[in-house]
């Protein structure tokens, strides 16, 4: 898991065309058969790996049933003759249908991403920068990095008791309720505490791999000088952290939002307040007349949107979070 | 996000204070039994200061705070407050919940209230050896898990290594192939649901070209699988990418010119030389790839909108919360879950012991 | 709470009836002003609006419920109501989300469900109505088997508020006259797959649609061919537990004939509502499902009974009634009991049983409701239900077996009866699953 984070998070991804590899020497300067192969090899993959998108992006603005059945499938219907077909009717009923989601996705999705990210932060810190014996370091690291790999089903059960029966939300915040806020927005909270609790381990583990690599002298010498660890997480530490904030953030808010399990587990009826974007969209298009394609393909972009703004404005961020 | 950061710190830092005097008063319980309240609140500032100073010996905490340090290393307590409320609150939600899924997998539990945990047994687990259901779905788990493992990998390796020949554009190249990892699987049902549909889907129209089809992907039992595993494929090759990139770049330079010089072909130094240096891309890879493999469950919901995948796809994963949530057999559930568990263990177990013993953890 | 009926009716504007998406939007703002107007009616009036939880998302039962819940709002002046729709097939995601919320104990007011063998899945947490029956004395005006299957632990549960037929083979008029076959004759399941052939050797269409999307429709495909090739007493057997093998073999080895030679190619990815499609576009002769696939064809344009589409007793059952009901339960911890029992009150009423089976396509479970507004189909339908000789209850849709049995008998056919099939394992699976 880690060793690769070190050239990753060092940035040398992103190093592009020098001639390092001594495989090559001198191949930018010939313009050979075989390097025109390669190039055309990677455009064409490319093509390939946008096709999905591209097929559902052409398919979202198509009408329904007509317009796909008598379309290819990944012409967009901007001919004169496929004109006809043309309708931006279905983004206008998929974003009617997904806003109210997209305002519940970001209610826990933001504060999630960021608690788990400063909890991660915290523990990595307390793990990494604090001198104690390995013998019992090694055992909690262990419980952190196995956090990441456990199969969430395995805490289903247990987790939508503890939610019902244990720390029932719905009644603990009856004041919230009483000002006039619907009810259904305590899965909010839950949604909030359970995503980061599953967000720790990750994000402890990212930070870790950083905090590692950080200079020691620095803070040693500021321990020497009688500052407290919290002394040093806060003027040496946490300043330095940004990069690796921005990594893990970006990483985080993608999983979350991205999630489907905990909302169907602690949210799970599509018709709730809280019901966030993921999971109306599991059932837009299905649930109305028949399989309808290009509601659910708009339904997609709209609920993508947010995660590929991120990725397109922080691609490198990302490719670092997913790397290490 | 500099804001919501300077907003926060206070906040945790209180938080953290907390926890310290609830921490300083379990760590001293091996050592002494006569601290109360008083003692602990009146340690609380030896604790804070305690970081390298050592004059403050003569109170009892901290003696107490010097003797655990002593145990486990100089700055044991004062790192307590950092890494011991995220540990607490993640113990709690993923081991606690292990547990307690393993406890309620023994009972009985059915439809609603709460488990019974007078009478415990491995009814369940008898049931789920028996249940034909469960040997197909793990069955279709492994499947699944192995043939887009090893699938990606390849796919991944493949383009890192075209990526890594000095390409221009590489960081878009790097990009588009990335994105789809930055997709909801719920967003990528969609389209390939679209991809896969039989009449107007572009993979059907694409064989058909050749004379072949068409194939219904998703409601033929025996083909349905391969089309999870492609999808999936799409959606993480750009990861397996990313990974083995980070790994080539950290192989010297000098070990591609060595097998320049032995005059080994770009091919067999390939095979030879840089391959088995990216044993460690490997592993890493693999294991967050089965992760991912078996997070799968989002992919084959979304593509019916129900906790019953289409014939023929059916996990572990999606039988537990069909089990669970669908059947209200909450117990069946929790002992299908803790097989899953298993089987994940013994991917992780191994991996980990594997990481400790290289000193990366 | 107005967030949510705004919702409830932004959730409709998706399909394809427009115009009733809308007026659930209408119904919300209704429902919103009528808020401060509560006081008026004193003690007799409940607090909240009654959340009313059920899964009639898309065509006629949208349409139908729509209708149940102006209706309501009409009588019930006062009474408010929280309209949530759970869409999804065969109330799959509808009972998830239920079971759901009275697992977090946070009941709506009323749910749409299943009665009979299906309901002891809720056992423990549905309320006692008896109240409600006695004073609308209901028991006088609905059947003996309304009753019977409301009836959990020696109280009622819940109240039906109209009954679907399962016995029913629908088919294009046209089609079936290209081919030359007279659906009158098929009295056994054998004309009935020689008829197949027919359609199949003497047209291009297709003679069978069926949906296997999922297994809800082979199961309840088995019940009516089982009922039809064996009849009543070893079909009643069968779902109490002692089946016959050899019957449940040979039952399945004519879905075996059918399903590998008269179904469309692409039946295992297509969802009822194209199935329904393709006996209304003319691309298919037969289909086998319950009669709200009349609804569907009832709001299908220039489709008209008799003329366009045509029923028949399913092959083999003629003279009974396989009985479905949908139905209102009660959850004992609801938040508005009393608005909760009203709405009880009204989906058993004449009235309301009129506003929601005319639109849904199916019959009141009430003995003295004027049929004069239902329609030819329905009313005929009602002089079958009055006249059947047996009421089996179905093998799907909960009223013949218990919910495990049930979901049992939907992982057997995923396994063993989705192509490839296997009758004799098939047979294993269904005989283990009924037994248990």
């Amino acid at each position: 898991m880690s060793d690769t984070s070190t050239p990753a998070t060092d940035g040398e991804l992103d190093g592009s065309d020098d001639a390092r590899a001594a495989d090559r020497p001198g191949a930018l300067e010939r313009i050979d058969a075989s390097r025109v192969a390669l190039y055309g090899f990677l455009i064409g993959l490319l093509a390939v790996y946008m096709v999905p998108i591209e097929s559902g992006l052409v398919t979202s603005i198509k009408t329904s049933p007509t317009g796909v059945s008598e379309t290819l499938p990944y012409m967009p219907p901007l001919l004169p003759e496929t004109l006809q077909f043309f309708t931006t009717e279905k983004w206008q009923t998929a974003f009617d249908a997904l806003s109210r989601g997209l305002v519940s996705s970001a209610l826990y999705a933001v504060p999630a991403t960021i608690i788990s990210a400063f909890a991660g932060s915290l523990a990595a810190y307390g793990l990494t920068q604090a001198t104690w014996k390995e013998r019992y370091k090694a055992p909690i690291l262990a419980l952190f990095v196995a956090g990441i790999f456990i199969p969430l089903q395995a805490v289903l059960v247990p987790l939508s008791q503890f939610w019902s029966n244990i720390v029932n939300v719905a009644d603990l915040l009856g004041f919230v309720w009483a000002l006039g806020i619907n009810d259904d927005y305590a899965g909010i909270v839950e949604m909030i505490v359970t995503h980061v609790a599953y967000g720790i381990p990750i994000c402890t583990v990212l930070f870790r791999s950083y905090y590692k690599n950080m200079s020691e002298e620095m803070i040693e010498s500021a321990r020497l000088d009688g500052a407290t660890m919290r002394g040093v997480y806060r003027r040496i530490v946490l300043p330095l952290s940004t990069p690796m904030f921005a990594v893990v953030l970006i990483y985080q808010f993608t999983q979350i939002w991205n999630d489907l399990l905990f909302a169907l587990i602690l949210i799970s009826s599509s018709a709730s307040p809280a019901a966030p974007v993921v999971l109306i969209l599991a059932g837009l298009g299905q649930s109305m007349e028949g399989q309808d394609f290009p509601l659910r393909m708009a339904g997609a972009f709209i609920a993508a949107l947010p995660t590929l703004a991120v990725y397109v404005a922080f691609g490198e961020e990302f490719a670092e979070g997913v790397a290490s | 996000m500099r804001d919501i950061l300077s907003t926060l710190i206070p906040r945790l830092g209180r938080s953290g204070t907390d926890s310290d005097r609830s921490d300083a008063e379990t760590s001293e319980r091996p050592a002494s039994d006569r601290s109360v309240d008083g003692d602990v609140s009146a340690g609380d500032p030896a604790v804070r200061a305690d970081g390298g100073v050592t004059d403050q010996r003569r109170s009892t905490p901290g003696r107490v705070i010097d003797a655990v340090d002593d145990r486990f290393g100089s700055d044991f307590v004062e790192s307590l407050p950092f890494w011991g409320p995220p540990f607490l609150l993640m113990g709690l939600f993923v081991y606690g919940a292990i547990v307690w899924n393993l406890l309620i997998s023994l009972t009985d539990f059915t439809n609603f209230g709460s488990p019974d945990y007078s009478d415990l047994d491995f009814e369940m687990y008898t049931r789920a050896l028996s249940d034909s259901g469960v040997i197909s779905a793990t069955a279709n788990t492994f499947i699944l898990t192995i043939a887009f493992t090893v699938a990606t990998l390849v796919v991944g390796l493949c383009l890192a290594i075209l990526i890594d020949r000095g390409i221009r554009f590489e960081n878009t190249f790097r990009t588009i192939y990335l994105l789809p990892m930055s997709l909801s699987f719920v967003v990528t049902a969609q389209f390939w649901l679209w991809m896969y549909n039989v009449n107007n889907g572009i993979l059907n129209i694409a064989i058909g070209v050749f004379g072949a089809g068409p194939i219904d992907w998703i409601g033929n039992p025996s083909v349905v699988l391969w089309a999870v595993v492609l999808a999936l494929l799409w959606q993480f090759s750009g990861y397996a990418m990313v990974v083995y990139l980070a790994g080539l770049r950290a192989i010297p330079t000098e070990h591609y010119e060595a097998a320049q010089v032995d005059g080994a072909s770009t091919l067999k130094m390939y095979w030879r030389v840089i391959i088995p240096q990216l044993k460690g891309a490997t592993i890493s890879a693999a294991v967050v790839l089965m992760v991912f493999a078996l997070k799968a469950f989002d992919f084959l919901y979304s593509l019916v909108s129900g906790y019953r995948p289409p014939n023929g796809a059916d996990i572990l994963a999606t039988k537990m919360v069909r089990e669970s949530y669908g059947n209200l057999n909450w117990a069946y559930g929790a002992a299908i879950a803790i097989i899953l568990f298993a089987l994940a263990l013994a991917i992780i177990g191994p991996y980990l012991v594997y990481e400790y013993r290289r000193g990366h953890l | 709470m107005a967030a949510t009926l705004g919702i409830a009716g932004c959730s409709g504007n998706g399909d394809g009836d427009g115009g009733d998406g809308g007026d659930g939007g209408d119904g919300g703002d209704g429902g919103d002003g009528s808020d401060g107007s509560d006081g008026g009616d004193g003690g007799s009036t409940p607090a909240g609006p009654v959340e009313v939880v059920h899964g009639w998302t898309g065509g006629d039962g949208q349409a139908a419920g729509q209708n149940l819940l102006e209706a309501f709002e009409g009588a019930y002046d006062g009474t408010e109501v929280d309209w949530n729709p759970v869409g999804g097939g065969a109330n799959t995601n509808l009972n998830a989300v239920v079971a759901n919320r009275l697992q977090n104990n946070d009941p709506p007011g009323v749910f749409a469900n299943w009665p009979g063998k299906w309901m002891t899945r809720y056992e423990g947490v549905l309320g006692n109505v008896d109240d409600v029956w006695e004073e609308e004395g209901f028991e006088d005006a609905h059947v003996q088997e309304a009753q019977d299957l409301h009836t959990q632990n020696g109280a009622y549960r819940g109240v039906p508020v109209g009954s679907h037929r399962l016995n029913c083979l629908f088919y294009n008029v046209s089609v079936v006259e290209e081919a030359g076959v007279d659906p009158d004759s098929l009295n056994s399941i054998s004309a009935f797959i020689d008829a197949l052939d027919t359609v199949s050797t003497e047209t291009d269409k297709v003679p069978f649609t069926h949906l296997m999307s999922g297994p809800w429709a082979t199961v309840q495909l088995f019940g009516e061919m089982y009922l039809g090739e064996h009849g009543y007493d070893a079909y009643m057997s069968f779902i109490d537990g002692s089946p016959d093998r050899d019957s449940v073999v040979s039952t399945f080895e004519n879905m075996q004939t059918i399903l590998e030679n008269y179904i469309s190619d692409d039946a295992s990815s297509i969802d009822l509502t194209a199935s329904n499609s393709n006996i209304i576009s003319g691309d298919a002769a037969f289909i086998h499902q319950g009669n709200w696939a009349a609804g569907a064809f009832r709001n299908a344009d220039d489709f008209e009974y008799d003329e366009d589409w045509g029923f028949k007793t399913f092959p083999g059952t003629e003279g009974m009634y396989s009985l479905h009901f949908d139905s209102f339960l009660y959850p004992s911890d609801n938040p508005t009991p009393e608005a909760s029992k009203n709405w009880l009150r009204f989906v058993g009423s004449e009235e309301g049983q009129i506003a929601f089976n005319t639109l849904k396509g199916s019959i009141p479970t009430r003995t003295d409701v004027d049929m004069s507004e239902f329609g030819p189909y329905l009313q005929e339908t009602q002089q079958d239900f009055a006249d059947a000789e047996e009421r089996p209850p179905n093998l799907y849709h909960g009223l013949g077996v218990f919910d495990e049995t049930q979901s049992a008998l939907e992982e057997v056919v995923s396994s063993e009866f989705s192509g490839p099939y296997d009758p004799e394992a098939a047979a294993d699976g269904f005989v283990d699953a009924v037994s248990n």
